[in-house]
């Protein structure tokens, strides 16, 4: 190895890259240090994951230069990026269902080894790997069983399993709860004393305050400044990613909650008994927020309400009358919503265009009773949905898939305010939106709540959710541990219950 | 996007991207225009009603594997099926009345396909699966109920049938415009319909459709009904065309229907697909085995180049998503 004079270990300069028309990145420079956590933000399309594509090899730069340990390199597949130690962990998950954890990790590794696997030691040196970062998880489990916490996990020591100079992370808390996001931080930091430079990318402003030196802002596919974490705050930083001043990330409403409960829920339990002894209600025109770890049955909680997972016991009223939510076709019909985490997969319908999937909903609407499609009044409609939503798409043909994350989260809660609602469950109503988008959907939120529906609203990012929620409820191992009334709101708090614990001065609770 | 076709066509790329779009049916346009230059008599009214009328019985089924395709799934049995419902048809049209006959075919094609539908849906049997073993118990029945012999139509009703099936409307054989008659239903269907929305929907995703509030065991089921009703008509036409029902009738049919159904742009993994171009898919296999008879090409030579042209036309759709 040759000894570099520069202070950096990478240098990004002068790079652009133009997909056909559309110039993606223009003359972007990022220069990182040895040993440095270097935050790189902005909005969704603002070129992030491009930039780190071409650093990593899947995309060629047009003009630029990329200069490793001082010397210049072009990496032209992943591979090539890999063996000059550059890690990326995206925010798609690329793992193998099917393969045990350990030949996961080491999946890169296996075509190049000897013709025998040693098998055992494959599987050993993933299950250190895997402890080293404080995670439990059995190296040689199956994929396909594990959380999608666990996921994450397996992604990360994947790329750490390389001698890594460079390891870049694409939003990789957004599965987390605080406390595995905390671990996270806490081998961030180990690595970082080891000497590895790392790339931060994530729209949770005070994760990178907690633990990036310095921030590079991208725009618009150009850099707008470097910055020194010490030296700034989380409102320039939002000035500089948005281009103005983002005056109320949490807009007040004005909604009129009501004393008669819309919803009640009684002794709900799941079949697999992740889920047991709920019970609440939601007041019509109130946000009522869901709070816990993952995997404290917040998810499983809604998607019971809802029909979609099979139940045990337990009674749901809504408007004083028992009713029965065997089917999501059922909460369907009782006017009950439900927007999934995961969007992708449970949220919209990719290759369908947008008035397709805002319609599928609302067929009562815009069909008669043979089932024939007013189309006229089914483009009124979405048309009007989209300019409601301030959906961002030249018409409302375009497919979904085609959306930035922030307009597919809208597509898919247009869905649900195209037609009448009692209550509608959010669950993590913005995961991986951009922060312009984030304040777009609040309002919406608010708006629905004007009308009268009770909004349950489902989230991990505790700020979201104290600064959108009436109440919260804190979940812990499948059932609610605590509620929390606005003055009692805290991150400290939420965390408490969510751990099992009580609240420090609770005598009020005693 | 909102480019017009003037504008689209306007630069060398537009035209490419125009060709690869309308992919199906530039190939059916090269195909005729070929047929007609290499062969005098492709262009005679006899030929080409022979044509229709070879294509009517598998381009029915097609429509109906479309429906299924669209949802994700696969149905295997149509081929059998024909088989039997054929079978069926002539031992029911020698005992009934022609209406009670036809009617009680399509409701038993109904029925069976309704046993794929009943598996596939509740008990989430996988599609290939349960309809291979449909495939197979239909052809061992249709052999069971014939003994192994072609059954001969021996009334009336079977000779309005075989004068039906071989007469033309217009210039048009009668069996083709039944079959037209089901492009534009699943057509509409498609287009204007929720069921053909909903199939889509399923197709493209299942899970956000099922959360969506959508039945979709229900569709699922109804789809191979529907598919099982279109073999029996399908049953019917080919029956009526020869006078009789035979247990070797569409053989490896589910074959060409799938095929005729991927050239036309279908995706395997559902959501996507026309049935126009279905139509277009099935015209094309017709096609191709048109001119190579007419070129006194043998049958094996005529697998080779059909196969050819399936992965040729597979391999332009790729084109269409990039």
């Amino acid at each position: 190895m040759q000894e570099n004079k520069s202070q950096y270990r990478l240098e990004m300069s002068g790079i652009s890259k133009s997909f056909g028309v559309v110039s993606v990145l223009k003359n972007v420079n990022l220069k990182i240090k040895h040993g440095e956590i270097h935050a790189l933000l902005g909005e969704n399309g603002a070129g992030k994951s491009t930039l780190m594509k071409i650093l990593s090899g899947v995309h060629q730069k047009d003009t630029g230069k990329v200069v490793l340990n001082g010397e210049e390199i072009n990496p032209k597949n992943t591979h090539d990026g890999q063996v000059l130690g550059i890690n990326v962990v995206y925010q798609e998950l690329s793992l193998v269902n099917d393969l045990s954890v350990a030949e996961n990790i080491y999946l890169h590794k296996l075509g190049a080894s000897k013709f025998w696997m040693n098998w055992k030691e494959i599987t050993q040196n993933a299950q250190k790997l895997i402890d080293s970062l404080g995670f439990k998880i059995d190296a040689s489990a199956t994929v396909r069983d594990l959380s999608i916490v666990q996921k994450q996990v397996v992604e990360i020591a994947k790329a750490l399993s390389e001698d890594t100079k460079v390891l870049v992370l694409d939003e990789p808390t957004t599965v987390f709860d605080p406390q595995d996001a905390q671990k996270l931080f806490d081998n961030l930091n180990r690595l970082k004393n080891e000497g590895v430079s790392i790339i931060y990318i994530s729209h949770h402003l005070e994760e990178i305050f907690k633990i990036a030196d310095t921030i590079t802002v991208l725009r618009d596919g150009v850099d707008t400044g470097t910055l020194a974490v010490a030296e700034t705050n989380p409102d320039d930083v939002i000035k500089l990613m948005i281009g103005r001043e983002l005056k109320d990330m949490f807009p007040k409403r004005k909604a009129v909650v009501s004393d008669v409960p819309v919803l009640e829920i009684k002794d709900l339990a799941g079949k697999d008994n992740l889920v047991h002894n709920v019970s609440f209600s939601v007041k019509p025109g109130e946000v009522l927020g869901i709070a816990g770890l993952g995997g404290s049955g917040r998810t499983e909680m809604a998607k019971l309400i809802f029909g979609a997972e099979k139940k045990k016991s337990g009674t749901i009223i809504l408007n004083g009358k028992e009713v029965k939510t065997n089917s999501p076709v059922d909460a369907v019909a009782l006017e009950i919503g439900f927007v999934s985490e995961d969007r992708k997969e449970e949220g919209v319908f990719l290759p369908l265009s947008i008035r397709k999937n805002i319609s599928v909903t609302s067929f009562d609407a815009i069909s008669n009773r043979f089932g024939f499609l007013d189309i006229k009044k089914e483009f009124s409609n979405v048309l009007n949905l989209i300019g409601k939503l301030n959906i961002k798409t030249p018409n409302s043909e375009v497919d979904v898939k085609n959306l930035s994350g922030g307009n597919q989260q809208k597509v898919a809660l247009a869905k649900w305010l195209s037609i009448d609602s009692k209550v509608i469950f959010i669950d993590e109503p913005t995961r991986g939106v951009d922060v312009g988008a984030k304040v777009e959907i609040y309002n919406l939120i608010n708006e629905v709540v004007k009308k009268g529906v009770g909004v349950v609203v489902i989230s991990s990012d505790m700020p979201e959710i104290m600064g959108i929620a009436d109440r919260i409820l804190v979940m812990h191992q499948g059932t609610i541990y605590g509620e929390l009334s606005k003055e009692q709101f805290s991150e400290e708090n939420i965390l408490r219950y969510s751990i099992g614990k009580p609240l420090k001065q609770n005598i009020q609770l005693n | 996007m909102a480019l017009t076709l003037k504008e689209q066509l306007s630069s060398p790329k537009g035209w490419l991207k125009f060709l690869i779009k309308y992919n199906t049916v530039f190939i059916f346009i090269l195909l005729v225009i070929f047929s007609a230059v290499i062969s005098d008599v492709f262009f005679t009214s006899v030929n080409l009603s022979n044509l229709l009328k070879q294509v009517s019985g598998i381009g029915v089924i097609s429509i109906g594997m479309l429906l299924v395709i669209l949802t994700g799934g696969i149905d295997l049995s149509v081929g059998s099926m024909v088989a039997l419902l054929a079978v069926i048809f002539a031992i029911f049209i020698n005992l009934f009345a022609l209406p009670l006959a036809i009617l009680l075919t399509v409701v038993l094609g109904f029925a069976l396909g309704s046993v794929s539908g009943y598996l596939v849906a509740f008990q989430k049997m996988a599609p290939f699966i349960a309809t291979l073993a449909l495939m197979t118990v239909a052809r061992g029945m249709a052999f069971i109920y014939s003994k192994g012999s072609p059954i001969t139509f021996s009334t009336k009703g079977g000779l309005f049938m075989s004068n039906f099936a071989n007469n033309t409307t217009l210039g048009i054989p009668n069996i083709a415009i039944v079959f037209f008659l089901i492009v534009i239903c699943a057509m509409v269907l498609l287009r204007y319909n929720v069921f053909g929305r909903l199939i889509i929907a399923m197709g493209s995703n299942e899970e956000a459709s099922r959360l969506s509030g959508i039945n979709v065991k229900k569709y699922k089921f109804l789809v191979y009904a529907i598919s099982g009703a279109l073999a029996a008509i399908a049953a019917i036409i080919v029956a009526s065309r020869t006078n009789l029902g035979s247990p070797n009738m569409g053989m490896a049919w589910e074959l060409d229907a799938i095929a005729a159904v991927v050239i036309g742009g279908a995706s395997l993994n559902g959501g996507k697909g026309t049935a126009i171009n279905t139509l277009m898919g099935v015209l094309i296999l017709g096609l191709i085995g048109n001119i190579l008879n007419l070129l006194n090409v043998p049958s094996y030579p005529q697998q080779v180049v059909k196969g050819g042209i399936i992965i040729f036309a597979v391999l332009l759709q790729r084109f269409e998503n990039k």
